[in-house]
């Protein structure tokens, strides 16, 4: 079919308005926040259920691709349009369908922003857990398609642990619930794959979430350290003596300093490293779990400890965690964020390597990431317009995702696979295990109309 | 392959001749739903159990994995049973990192010699699902079995990292690893858990731990009215107290559990597991027991240490002596939004009333889940008809609430009448493209799961 009369044909599914098909367009919606590119050949903005129905049945007969997308915010290229096709973005389906405290789960549109939803959901005392650092703009289809992570994963697990059913659209238009409000129905747990899966399964239309009470209470700490090595070595401390706080978040002197210059967030400049410690539940025996929390920190040779004396403190040291990826921009005018796992016992050991491959390729290397849970970040900066760097980046992020897979760890923790990492895949997995996962991707969509060419490399021939 | 003798002599050659069992006597012993196998195959490594399955595939012989037999009765009636294959060999621990909190460790082992394992280090693996003296990892995690404390640790997909399974075509296929955090490729450990295996052989679990709590306490509140008791239960599972579990019994639930308990008052019970840091507990019993009271509890009773264990294991394996004393009892699981508890409660009482069925109710209060067990003693054979009628009667009650309801044991001719797995729901035909995509030739455990998958 040619172009014109396909956008006439989706313009009488969603109205001429939500096609967007000019050149400017195409450029806009052909990157994320990762380093990659694309192009697609239009963008629709459905404005419910039927018309995303609708639309994957015209793709799927023209046999074109879909990719669906929120803000794109995705860091691995998953939301990029490698093949063309149509890009589906959902900022007109945002609405907080339903808020539904006694059964303690709620329903919401894949466009809702994650921060937006939980500020309602604090006005009746309950809570969303995870809280990736794009909360803000992130929205819940992004968070579904990635199973996104955020800080107090550590003691709440990530977003497939609060998604507990959802409406999607097959890839042949037919709309179907998996899971539900109530818990264990029958059969596999299809929620359970399609989050994480990034797109290439199936599109989420609304989500039931989890919710629950706020916790009584919390307490917000900041261990100073004067080198990187001791602050590893407490969070693996930590755990090992049977603390499990709500976070445990990592930031270096490199990312100190970016974020002092942005939101202030009162880190001492001259430390190695700053260690984000939170403790929430009751408020019984907190106070001695902090005290125990800051004798470790001693032992680990802590320079000082400084806790939060109200809400307006804590939430000034958040700021400069969740500002951090923001700020670094001040350093260089890009970065590649690598997303290896390790087991947290390795971290002091990864970390040092990690700074031992920035040395060998001559790139800056910043950390900021989820320590507790042994989800590195280190951040290599460079300007992309430099090609030559550019090539060394990739390399340099090939290695550290090498170093994690060798110590046991993972090549992703929370920002996917995408395009970016197909090449890393191998790493950890075997084409058994590959060859497993491609036959999921033919029970869902045997045509590969959705977000082709991700998560799962082509079978060698 | 046709020939029996050509066949156990192959499967000897995979195992060796001392783990396969085809003495017609020990295989009636097997028999699933009266269906009696040909062998019983005890791989020694992941390797062997890939050589039968795949053997098995490829000469289209169906089979059944087995832990221990705690749940051989659940599940639909297999369409074919010609090869057991028995985990009770897969019984390594691989990996305990108790610094990293993880737990690496063969399917064929027992929870329960995990946890005394565990329990020496100051740790434990949180699931608490019926019968962990016997139950295998694999089979609960196959199954998705879970116990009271669900409330505040989660199940099975809540807790587990890593999986490594036998898949039908004999490739052993690793999903996750032992990290928490993890989303490189397919999430396959969620589409295993709870797969009964019919999707892959779980042969391999990487399993998230936690440090022993500090302190641990019974809280056992009877009340004389359902409403009552559900008002207390609801009011605690939307406060910020953090009970690990909460559970509410009928009067039968309770006089089956009495020897656990100093006093039996009331005709509901609501039970209530607190662990954690010594002052949130000792906060805890106070705190509930005062408001117990303001919703009319007839008695507040505290359990310690051992008398905490004791009454916990006793609930969780509730099932077990029913059948010496009811030989046809029939165990149902119900799920449903939580704020439907009090209604699915009274009315499964009043359709068991009018039935002359007698039951025990075990409701999982913060999770939406509820246990009956119709106790049916010997009398089965005039009764089917109106146990069947129940059943479907619960089921079209519990579907009102966006639930469903399964039989998770059952005599024969009760599993012949009814669909053990309730009603197959919109996603039914994804999961069947899903199984024929895996498992094309219906190798592993065919006919049991889900819409006779």
């Amino acid at each position: 079919m040619e172009r014109e009369k396909m956008v006439e044909e989706l313009a009488q599914i969603v109205g001429g308005e939500n096609v967007l098909a000019s050149e400017m367009d195409l450029m806009l919606y052909g990157y994320d926040a990762s380093l990659y590119r694309g192009r697609p050949d239009f963008i629709v903005l459905p404005g419910s259920t039927e018309e995303v129905s609708r639309i994957v049945g015209f793709a799927q007969k023209e046999g074109i691709p879909i990719v669906a997308r929120g803000s794109g915010t995705n860091l691995s290229g998953g939301t990029i349009p490698t093949r063309g096709g149509i890009v589906l973005h959902f900022s007109r389906m945002n609405r907080i369908l339903e808020i539904d405290t006694e059964n303690q789960r709620a329903i919401v549109e894949p466009g809702v922003f994650t921060l937006v939803f939980k500020n309602e959901l604090a006005r009746y005392g309950y809570v969303y857990q995870p809280d990736p650092a794009s909360e803000k703009v992130s929205t819940f289809g992004g968070n579904f398609g990635e199973n996104s992570g955020g800080p107090h994963c550590l003691k709440y697990g990530v977003t497939t642990n609060h998604i507990l059913g959802a409406e999607v659209v097959l890839d042949d238009g037919e709309v179907i619930w998996v899971g539900g409000k109530a818990l264990d129905n029958p059969g596999y747990d299809l929620t359970g794959i399609l989050v994480g899966s990034e797109g290439t399964l199936g599109i989420a239309t609304k989500l039931i979430l989890r919710i629950m009470p706020k916790p009584e209470a919390v307490k917000t700490m900041l261990a100073i350290y004067n080198t990187l090595e001791d602050a590893g070595s407490t969070v693996s401390a930590i755990i090992a003596d049977g603390i499990i706080p709500a976070t445990m978040e990592m930031i270096d002197k490199l990312t100190i300093k970016a974020v002092e210059e942005s939101v202030h967030a009162g880190y001492p400049l001259d430390a190695e490293a700053v260690l984000l410690i939170e403790l929430d539940g009751l408020k019984d025996g907190m106070e001695r779990l902090a005290q125990r929390i800051m004798e470790i920190c001693k032992k680990n040779n802590v320079r000082e400890v400084k806790a939060a004396k109200n809400e307006e403190e804590r939430a000034q040291l958040w700021a400069g965690r969740k500002g951090a990826f923001g700020a670094i921009s001040r350093l260089r005018p890009s970065y590649l964020v690598c997303d290896g796992t390790v087991p947290r016992t390795k971290l002091p050991e990864v970390l040092s390597k990690v700074m031992e491959v920035g040395k060998k390729y001559g790139l800056p290397i910043a950390n900021v990431f989820h320590a507790g849970d042994g989800n590195l970040h280190p951040l290599i900066l460079f300007d992309e317009r430099n090609e030559g760097e550019l090539k060394k980046v990739h390399a340099a992020g090939t290695e550290i995702l090498k170093l994690c897979a060798d110590a046991g760890g993972t090549i992703s923790g929370e920002h996917g696979i995408g395009v970016e990492k197909m090449k890393e895949m191998s790493f950890v997995f075997t084409p058994r295990d590959m060859a497993a996962m491609r036959k999921l991707k033919m029970a869902f969509d045997p045509a590969h109309i959705y977000n082709p060419g991700k998560v799962i490399p082509e079978a060698e021939a | 392959m046709s020939n029996p003798n050509k066949l156990i002599s192959k499967l000897q050659g995979i195992v060796g001749e001392a783990h396969v069992i085809h003495d017609s006597d020990k295989l009636k012993a097997f028999a699933v739903d009266g269906k009696v196998p040909r062998a019983i195959v005890s791989p020694g490594t992941m390797e062997e159990a890939s050589g039968i399955v795949s053997f098995a595939n490829d000469q289209q012989l169906a089979v059944i994995p087995r832990g221990n037999g705690t749940k051989m009765g659940i599940g639909g009636i297999p369409k074919k049973a010609d090869l057991v294959l028995s985990t009770g060999r897969l019984n390594r621990v691989i990996d305990r990192d108790c610094e990293n909190l993880t737990l690496s460790v063969e399917s064929g082992v027992t929870l329960s010699e995990v946890q005394r394992d565990l329990a020496e280090r100051g740790y434990f693996l949180p699931l608490d699902p019926p019968f962990t003296d016997k139950a295998t990892l694999g089979g609960i995690v196959a199954t998705n079995s879970s116990g009271p404390k669900r409330l505040l640790y989660g199940t099975a997909r809540d807790l587990i990292t890593g999986i490594k399974a036998v898949f039908p075509n004999g490739d052993i296929v690793v999903s996750g690893g032992k990290t928490v955090k993890n989303v490189s490729g397919y999430d396959m450990v969620k589409l295993l858990i709870g797969s009964w295996g019919t999707l892959g052989v779980i042969c391999e679990i990487t399993f998230n731990l936690l440090p022993l709590p500090e302190k641990e306490q019974t809280l056992l509140i009877p009340f004389a009215g359902l409403d009552e008791a559900y008002g207390f239960a609801q009011e605690i599972i939307s406060s910020p107290l953090l009970p690990a579990s909460v559970d509410l019994l009928n009067a039968t639930a309770a006089d089956r559990v009495k020897d656990l308990m100093p006093s039996q008052k009331g005709k509901y019970l609501v039970a209530i597991g607190l662990e954690g840091v010594a002052e949130t507990v000792e906060r805890q019993i106070s705190e509930m027991g005062e408001r117990g009271k303001k919703h009319a509890a007839l008695d507040v009773v505290s359990l310690d240490e051992e008398g905490h264990q004791a009454f916990w294991i006793g609930l969780r394996d509730f099932p077990r002596g029913l059948t010496e004393d009811y030989p046809n009892v029939i165990s149902l699981k119900s799920n449903f939004v939580i704020s439907k508890s009090t209604q699915v409660l009274r009315s499964y009482e009043e359709i068991a009333r009018g039935l002359a069925v007698e039951c025990a109710f075990i409701c999982r209060c913060g999770n939406g889940i509820l246990y009956s067990h119709l106790l049916v003693g010997d009398d089965l054979g005039s009764r089917i008809d109106s146990l069947v009628e129940l059943i479907t009667r619960f089921s079209s009650e519990v579907s009102q609430h966006e639930g469903n309801l399964g039989v998770e044991s059952s005599p024969l001719p009760i599993k012949e009448k009814v669909d053990v797995w309730g009603q197959p729901r919109g996603d039914y035909r994804i999961m069947r493209r899903i199984k024929e995509q895996i498992d094309p030739a219906g190798t592993l455990n065919p006919g049991r799961f889900i819409g006779g998958m």
